[in-house]
């Protein structure tokens, strides 16, 4: 049972991690951009 | 030994020359302290997480998980358990990171400050700093005697090679600070993240998972998978480390930053929530490449150092090609650990230990300058006591004893300030001092011959757990022996 437990939980992190990786790539993208550019603005008022 | 050519180095060259040019092309966006600190809470959601995970996860991290692996199988991974758990408690529940973001402060200690004191925001400064410093100490070091296994490099270069990538590093984190700091973290979560992966699946395929689990049972029988029944673990270490991560999720300052640069609170606590099982994969995967270690490297071959496990694995396994995506993968996870872990080691002198001898405001300009050159100092420190200074000693409880130094306290205080009105001054220096001694103390007896025995039979865990207890008793006697104010 716990040999299962352990398989189990490789085989979600591998999974999650995989799935998240492309996720993050593509919002993490957006989300520098958008970063980037709301300092710009405040620097630009400041 | 090892698989390295040049089209490897190809790789790594690439890698490196994107990282740098993203690292200082930012700078331009650095106008004022709050930008170079905490990237003018302007952090969003999902660049939080993917530098979260990146900071966190370096070559020590990935050495020591595998030496876990190795040392304990698949039980080895309850740290990590731990870890996620307490950050998907903390994230839900909003407990003590909740009023600490909605202070809008830049540090822990400055929160103290409010509540406590100058003099404690100074001394838990002090205690953060020396602990994360010493803590930091080992990082180059470890990650060097990585790179020199898996690459063959020639030992005598070790030195030389880690300082130019510390020089690297310093570079992108002194003109952009955060800022340079996160999207750097980016760049290397999507190649750590990668390499990771790619290994992994490669292991599972060559080595196989159920001659994993053999090999975990042959050496360990039943505490290979239940740590709770292993001999060199069972509940004093599952307690201490529960106690030790909670702790670190609240105040290791490189966690809490992620939190404190995040937009708002509630983007900060999602970012918690959403990282968490990150943490299970952080200890999991390289303990799996411990684990495959295990089963393929012979005992006689580490000559008693079992930290050279895995490295020797993945130089003997690893094709060409795939081992340059491996070496970026483990430079990417190393520098953002470094860059990250200076910044924020910097953002508490500054903030805390500097803070109080400023008497007057100063320009942003003259702040920028200052945190640039304090960057610049820790990074001296870093070479001089992690390169050219031998370190004796295990590396978990090196690691372990310097957290706690600060980490015991500081949650303390934290969970006090948050949430017990009649916590003061007095409670705080009490903690501060005890958090800091007993470990420091146990430090030393173990290392002294006359007493060394002693400490055996205390061991690590005891200790540690101690710690923690002792520290919250003190928070709550020191605070109820101060007087009273009177009323008006």
């Amino acid at each position: 049972m716990i040999h299962w437990f352990w398989a189990g939980l490789t085989g979600a992190a591998l999974l999650w991690y995989s799935t998240v990786t492309v996720y993050v790539a593509v919002k993490g993208a957006i989300n520098i951009r958008d970063m980037l550019a709301r300092l710009s603005k405040e620097n630009e008022e400041g | 030994m090892g698989h390295f050519s040049w089209i490897d180095g190809s790789i790594v060259g690439v890698y490196l020359l994107l990282t740098m040019a993203a690292g200082i092309a930012v700078r331009k966006y650095v106008g004022k302290v709050e930008h170079f600190l905490i990237a003018g809470h302007q952090m969003d959601l999902y660049l939080g997480i993917a530098s979260l995970a990146a900071t966190e996860f370096g070559i020590v991290t990935c050495m020591y998980a595998a030496q876990n692996g190795y040392d304990k199988g698949f039980a080895g991974a309850t740290p990590g358990i731990l870890y996620a758990a307490a950050m998907l408690f903390v994230g839900l529940t909003g407990f003590c990171v909740k009023p600490l973001r909605d202070a809008g402060v830049m540090t822990i200690p400055e929160l103290f400050d409010k509540r406590f004191g100058s003099r404690v925001r100074w001394l838990s400064g002090v205690v953060i700093v020396l602990g994360g410093l010493l803590n930091m100490g080992v990082f180059l070091r470890t990650g060097g005697e990585f790179l020199v296994t898996v690459c063959g490099l020639h030992v005598g270069y070790l030195e030389i090679t880690m300082t130019l990538l510390l020089v690297m590093v310093a570079v992108y984190t002194i003109l952009g600070g955060l800022l340079s700091v996160l999207v750097t973290d980016f760049l290397q979560f999507i190649v750590m993240s990668v390499g990771l992966i790619a290994v992994t699946v490669l292991l599972l395929v060559n080595v196989g998972w159920g001659a994993m689990v053999k090999a975990v049972e042959m050496n360990y029988g039943a505490g290979g998978f239940n740590p709770f029944v292993n001999e060199t673990m069972g509940w004093p270490y599952v307690v201490f480390n529960l106690m030790l991560n909670l702790a670190a999720v609240m105040t290791w300052q490189t966690t809490i930053q992620r939190l404190l640069a995040a937009k708002d609170t509630k983007t900060g606590q999602q970012v918690y929530t959403r990282t968490s099982f990150f943490f299970i994969c952080r200890f999991l995967i390289p303990g799996i490449w411990g684990v495959a270690a295990l089963a393929t490297i012979p005992a006689a071959a580490l000559n008693g150092n079992t930290l050279q496990a895995m490295p020797m694995l993945l130089a003997t396994v690893v094709p060409v090609g795939l081992m340059g995506l491996v070496v970026a993968a483990m430079l990417a996870a190393d520098m953002s650990t470094d860059s990250a872990y200076m910044l924020t080691w910097s953002s508490v002198i500054y903030n805390d230990i500097l803070g109080p001898f400023r008497k007057s405001k100063w320009s942003e300009k003259r702040g920028l300058l200052w945190n640039r050159c304090i960057v610049a100092c820790i990074g001296v420190f870093l070479l001089i006591y992690g390169l050219w200074y031998p370190l004796k000693g295990d590396l978990w409880t090196y690691l372990g004893v310097t957290g706690t130094i600060y980490l015991s306290s500081m949650s303390t205080l934290l969970i006090a300030c948050c949430y017990w009105k009649r916590a003061n001054n007095w409670g705080a220096t009490a903690a501060i001092i005890f958090g800091a001694a007993i470990p420091v103390g146990f430090l030393v007896i173990e290392q002294v011959p006359a007493t060394a025995h002693i400490a055996k039979v205390i061991g690590p865990y005891y200790s540690g757990i101690a710690t923690y207890l002792i520290a919250g008793a003190a928070m709550v006697v020191g605070s109820l022996l101060k007087p009273c104010p009177r009323a008006q």
